[in-house]
């Protein structure tokens, strides 16, 4: 089989036209049937505009929402890439309570669902604990330096509460899965290498550092890459609780224009290349990590 | 050594959970001030609402406007303070108002004897509607209401609103579907999948213009008359004093009369949305 270069047989052109045919009654089913009328040319200035006013090009209400998506994203793959170690770690550590601890965690949270989480999170949690760390009054200071910082990194000032109710739920989520990652990646490392690298004089932690984890991140990249792609994604989740993240625009969009389906799909769209901008930057990590692996 | 790592974890615990459980007793020393006076110290009033055309949308520049925006922004400006506003979804939007997420809700909230158990209205200082618009397709021939008052008949509506309080009231036997978006239950009529979508007016007027060829207006104007107030949370008679004498002070003028006129007689704001 190696070597052989592929031909292209009836059985595969039979196959090819199939698909082809499904795809255009589909298309057709969809522009003609549907006797939807589409109005394309609505939607370029909510991505990107010239504003009168300053005479510079700002960025319309979906690519506001993509940024916010982005920052959401970023901070929550941050956070629950925090929890997931330490909670891995927890669970694969010789303390039982530690270990209780970090089973908890993962069942408590991958036994509910996502929606109803980020509801409770928002509505209840969220609630009380931010205003006891004293943030939701901070936010209301004047433009200062600061705030344009937090704005940069966050949200404009007012939002802050809730962009952090929103990331730091999604970060918990999220956590549990990549806990169960590294886990995983820890304890599919040889028994034996733990009992040499102790007959070494290692301690547990250097174990951990010096022997362990290097090869246990091998194992552990493509999963946890897949899990930073899939946080990008459920970051839509968050449109409940009225974080204006991508979906949130556009169904505000939708609601304001009745542009139903250009939205959707010009959203869908955008989701799709944010994604596979990642999914090809991992796959190069990827590869360069063998490289590195490969002995010289 | 054993004892003494023991003690501090209890004594850790202990401290953890008596500060979580001291925040709701602080936070509730915290509200005592009046939400006007929560508002005039923060220097920004907070008004949840939720796009509903032409009540609330963004336009083209992402900047928020219709009836309840003005409404708004005049009210704050009359305080002297600054307006923000929070979009939220509709069927969260009581919930939210109740956990404090903003101060009011202005957008276009009809007082309910249901709603009014959880929440404060204000005198109204508006009345709407509930008109339906129907699909030529699907309800060819039908006209009138009670044409719709059968099995075997769809009606489409959007979540948490009045519309499907007033479906179920005028159309019982009729099958209500219910959508998150206005946007959605209307698509829903025009690709012909229900028979017809119960909105507040004048959107479902401002459809049938729009799509001529695929609906139709079975009855003139509206079949029910609502009225709409800003809600507040309980126990907050200094707000609701406020706000009740300021909708009777801008009545007077003349200015909310004015306002709806422009946004719901006239489609002269169309160019900014689309």
């Amino acid at each position: 089989m190696i070597g052989k270069k592929p031909r292209i047989t009836a059985t595969d052109l039979i196959l090819l036209a199939g698909v082809g045919v499904a795809v255009v009654w589909l298309l057709y089913q969809a522009t003609v049937q549907a006797q939807y009328r589409w109005n394309w040319q609505a939607i370029p200035q909510y991505l990107l505009r010239l504003d009168a006013q300053s005479g510079r090009w700002v960025p319309g209400l979906i690519l506001q929402g993509v940024l916010v998506t982005l920052r959401l994203s970023i901070w929550a793959t941050i956070l629950a890439l925090i929890i997931g170690t330490v909670m891995g770690l927890f669970r694969t550590s010789c303390s039982r309570y530690r270990r209780m601890l970090g089973t908890g965690y993962v069942e408590l949270i991958r036994n509910i669902p996502v929606l109803v989480w980020i509801f409770i999170f928002y509505y209840f949690i969220g609630d009380r604990l931010l205003p006891a760390i004293g943030i939701s009054r901070a936010t209301f200071m004047d433009d200062g330096p600061l705030s344009g910082i937090l704005g940069l990194l966050m949200a404009e000032p007012s939002r802050v509460p809730i962009f952090i109710s929103g990331a730091v739920a999604l970060a918990v989520y999220e956590g549990a899965y990549i806990t169960e990652i590294i886990r995983a990646g820890i304890q599919s490392i040889d028994k034996g290498q733990w009992e040499a690298s102790s007959g070494l004089g290692f301690t547990r932690i250097q174990q951990l550092r010096y022997v362990i984890f290097p090869q246990a991140l091998r194992r552990i990249m493509p999963p946890l890459a897949g899990q930073f792609i899939s946080t990008i994604k459920d970051s839509a989740i968050v449109s409940v609780i009225s974080i204006q993240e991508l979906t949130f625009q556009g169904m505000e969009l939708m609601a304001a224009t009745f542009l139903t389906f250009e939205v959707w799909i010009t959203i869908l769209a955008i989701y799709f290349v944010i994604c596979l901008v990642c999914s090809l930057l991992v796959e190069r990590f990827e590869l360069y990590l063998k490289k590195e692996a490969r002995p010289a | 050594m054993r004892i003494v790592t023991r003690m501090t974890r209890i004594f850790i615990l202990a401290v953890l959970v008596f500060t979580l459980a001291g925040i709701p007793g602080a936070m509730a020393a915290d509200n005592q001030d009046s939400v006007v006076e929560q508002v005039i110290q923060r220097g920004v009033l907070r008004v949840g609402m939720s796009t509903f055309v032409p009540w609330a949308m963004k336009d083209k520049t992402g900047k928020l406007i219709g009836f309840e925006i003005d409404v708004a922004t005049r009210l704050a400006e009359d305080m002297g303070v600054k307006v923000e506003f929070v979009p939220t979804k509709w069927s969260g939007i009581i919930p939210a108002l109740l956990t404090g997420k903003f101060d009011v809700i202005i957008g276009g909230m009809g007082i309910l004897p249901s709603r009014n158990l959880k929440v404060n209205f204000t005198a109204p200082y508006d009345y709407t509607g509930m008109s339906i618009v129907a699909s030529k397709k699907m309800a060819a021939g039908k006209t009138g209401i009670e044409a719709f008052n059968k099995p075997g008949v769809t009606i489409a509506a959007r979540l948490g609103s009045t519309a499907v309080t007033a479906a179920k009231k005028y159309l019982p036997n009729a099958e209500i579907r219910m959508f998150d978006d206005e946007a959605q239950a209307y698509q829903e009529v025009i690709n012909g999948r229900a028979h017809a979508v119960v909105g507040s007016a004048p959107t479902p007027a401002f459809q049938a213009i729009k799509y001529p060829e695929k609906l139709y207006l079975p009855i003139d104007g509206t079949f029910t008359r609502e009225p709409i107030g800003f809600a507040v949370q309980k126990g907050d008679v200094d707000t609701l004093n406020y706000f009740n004498n300021w909708i009777g002070y801008v009545a007077a003028e003349g200015w909310l009369m004015e306002r709806k006129t422009y946004w719901f007689e006239t489609k002269d704001w169309e160019s900014q949305i689309q």
